[in-house]
């Protein structure tokens, strides 16, 4: 489904502070997929994930989704297929818009005309399978909610127009653990209930051991391991790295 | 009072248009400044020309409009920072309001019997500087009859209520529309688009589009207020436009005060309200401060001064240190109570 083959980028290119983000990155992830990608800082997490949002060009080598070439779209266009929730709760959702209105733009994506759209039901069900009651509070503002509530709107919001793809950046290390685990398991049932493609980033090495199908590791801009394995053997992976890590 | 509320009325569409851009899209555009003269320039010239006043305060309103367009695509597309962009499409905007009216100023044509629009001064009973310059408004402008093609303006000038509800139609339409198309997809993503614009990315919309519909609706507002306000005081000036953005600002920041939180039409009220009063304000500082040595002159320093204050005063009430200043002062007077 998407598709990376020899990508590279490099910030301030010619500059004396030229930086090579990503090495000549090959990488296919398959419809349906779970795949957790971890690697410290710096190693070109998030350029991989700009890189998939159009937010940042390729110097060199091609990405595709569904066999189609998306070097060069803009955003807004890279945007119909690809749904996204970031750390800070507060960047997917609207906060001076109420949660109706955040579930209406959510609804569909791509250019907006001067007509009344109403809330479909498809959202409202969405809503309701949370379990925190916020479809009885539909004109409440979005950034009155707690950090949880707000994060799991977002989340409601970037799968609401059904995307091909979820990219998720570290959507819970803002959150407190109880928060944390209930966004994973909205995480896991959007994957293993909707079937959407998950990507998700993150820190949090029980996370990674406990979720994902796949383990994607990087380090200094370079794609060191993939490896597509049983919950037990990613668990005792990410058990080695944080040995490694801590020795 | 009438001519006071009439000119507020019509200054509130520039507040609208000041809301619009610095309150809903978040994009602090000084244009304004410029649009202003620019709808105010359209619309005499037009009546010049012999086109009806309705159609000339609506060229005017899409002269502002293209002065938004203009600021937004060079902010968005050349990546220029809005405000740099706004002050480059004012100052672009300063010869071509020169162009259009062919000099610094340029009277409202009038026909035989028309009144011209009470001015400041007198709606305030008058100051000092009307006897210094009553020699050269006398000479002000060329005379009616020296024009040969003449329409009639929009406005009486006769306070009598005509022009007000005249004033009040365009005020209650331009409310009407502007909280309908808010509660449109579109109007919801420009709002969407004020509180997090890169949020608007990941739905597949364009920001540069948002940009851009935000600012053409804001300056349409305060072009169509700037070419209502030339017709109903009787005159253009290249000038006139200087200071506009601060003393929108300041009417959205009265209305807010006065309206608080309540966001019926999406907050629209507030810079109507707010531009009534902000009128009320000044003439009667022209009207009483003269006496302790105020000069019409310095109004916009007063202008300028009380936006500054206000900002001041909020951003200090929501310090942290202000914050647990209040805290401690309600655990008292709580604990105090309790005592009882």
């Amino acid at each position: 489904m998407v598709e990376l083959q020899g990508v590279t980028v490099t910030y301030n290119k010619g500059m004396p502070n030229e930086q090579k983000a990503l090495r000549d990155i090959s990488l296919t992830v398959n419809e349906g997929e779970f795949v957790t990608i971890i690697g410290p800082n710096g190693a070109g997490k998030t350029t991989l994930l700009k890189v998939l949002l159009g937010e940042v060009s390729p110097l060199k080598g091609t990405y595709r989704i569904d066999g189609k070439l998306m070097n060069n779209r803009p955003p807004h266009h890279l945007a119909r297929f690809i749904g996204r929730v970031y750390q800070d709760p507060n960047t997917g959702i609207f906060p001076s818009l109420s949660i109706k209105e955040n579930l209406l733009i959510a609804a569909k994506k791509g250019f907006r005309t001067i007509r009344f759209s109403k809330l479909k039901k498809e959202g409202l069900d969405l809503l309701e399978g949370l379990g925190l009651g916020l479809e009885k509070r539909l004109g409440v503002l979005a950034g009155e909610l707690s950090g949880g509530q707000k994060q799991s709107l977002a989340m409601i919001m970037a799968i609401s127009s059904c995307p091909r793809l979820l990219l998720l950046d570290e959507h819970t290390a803002a959150l407190d653990p109880r928060s944390a685990k209930s966004i994973m398991d909205l995480t896991m049932s959007i994957n293993g209930e909707k079937g959407i493609t998950v990507m998700m980033i993150t820190h949090n090495m029980e996370f990674a051991g406990l979720y994902g199908r796949r383990l994607v590791e990087f380090h200094e801009g370079s794609l060191i391991k993939s490896e597509a394995r049983s919950t037990q053997g990613l668990r005792s992976s990410v058990d080695r790295q944080v040995s490694s890590a801590v020795l | 009072m009438l001519a006071i509320i009439e000119q507020g009325l019509i200054l509130s569409l520039l507040s609208i248009g000041v809301f619009l851009a610095f309150r809903v899209v978040n994009l602090p555009d000084l244009t304004v400044d410029g649009s202003f003269a620019l709808g105010a320039a359209i619309a005499v010239k037009a009546l010049f020309e012999g086109i009806s006043p309705i159609m000339a305060i609506t060229m005017a309103a899409v002269g502002g409009a293209l002065a938004g367009f203009i600021t937004a695509l060079i902010h968005r597309r050349f990546k220029v920072n809005v405000l740099l962009a706004g002050i480059l499409v004012m100052t672009m905007l300063y010869s071509v309001n020169l162009r259009i009216m062919g000099g610094p100023n340029l009277p409202v044509p009038r026909v035989s019997g028309q009144q011209q629009a009470p001015s400041y001064e007198s709606m305030s009973g008058g100051t000092l500087l009307d006897d210094l310059f009553a020699d050269s408004k006398a000479a002000d402008g060329p005379s009616a009859a020296a024009q040969k093609k003449t329409v009639a303006n929009l406005f009486t000038g006769r306070l009598d209520g005509q022009d007000l509800s005249k004033i009040s139609i365009v005020i209650i339409g331009a409310l009407l529309l502007l909280s309908l198309f808010l509660r449109t997809d579109l109007g919801t993503s420009l709002r969407a688009f004020g509180c997090n614009p890169a949020g608007v990315t990941a739905f597949g919309i364009s920001q540069t589009f948002l940009a851009i519909t935000g600012l053409v609706i804001g300056n349409l507002m305060v072009g169509l207020s700037g070419g209502l306000f030339a017709l109903y005081s009787g005159f253009s000036d290249v000038t006139l436009g200087q200071g506009m953005v601060v003393t929108g600002l300041a009417s959205v920041i009265l209305g807010e005060i006065i309206f608080g939180k309540v966001k019926f039409l999406y907050g629209l009220l507030a810079p109507v309200a707010g531009g009534v009063l902000y009128q009320a304000l000044l003439s009667t500082a022209m009207r009483y401060g003269y006496r302790i040595g105020f000069l019409a002159s310095d109004m916009k320093l007063l202008t300028a001064l009380f936006v500054i204050s206000v900002i001041g005063v909020r951003q200090l009430a929501s310090s942290p240190r202000k914050q647990r200043f209040r805290a401690e002062v309600k655990r008292l007077w709580l604990n105090s109570r309790g005592s009882r």
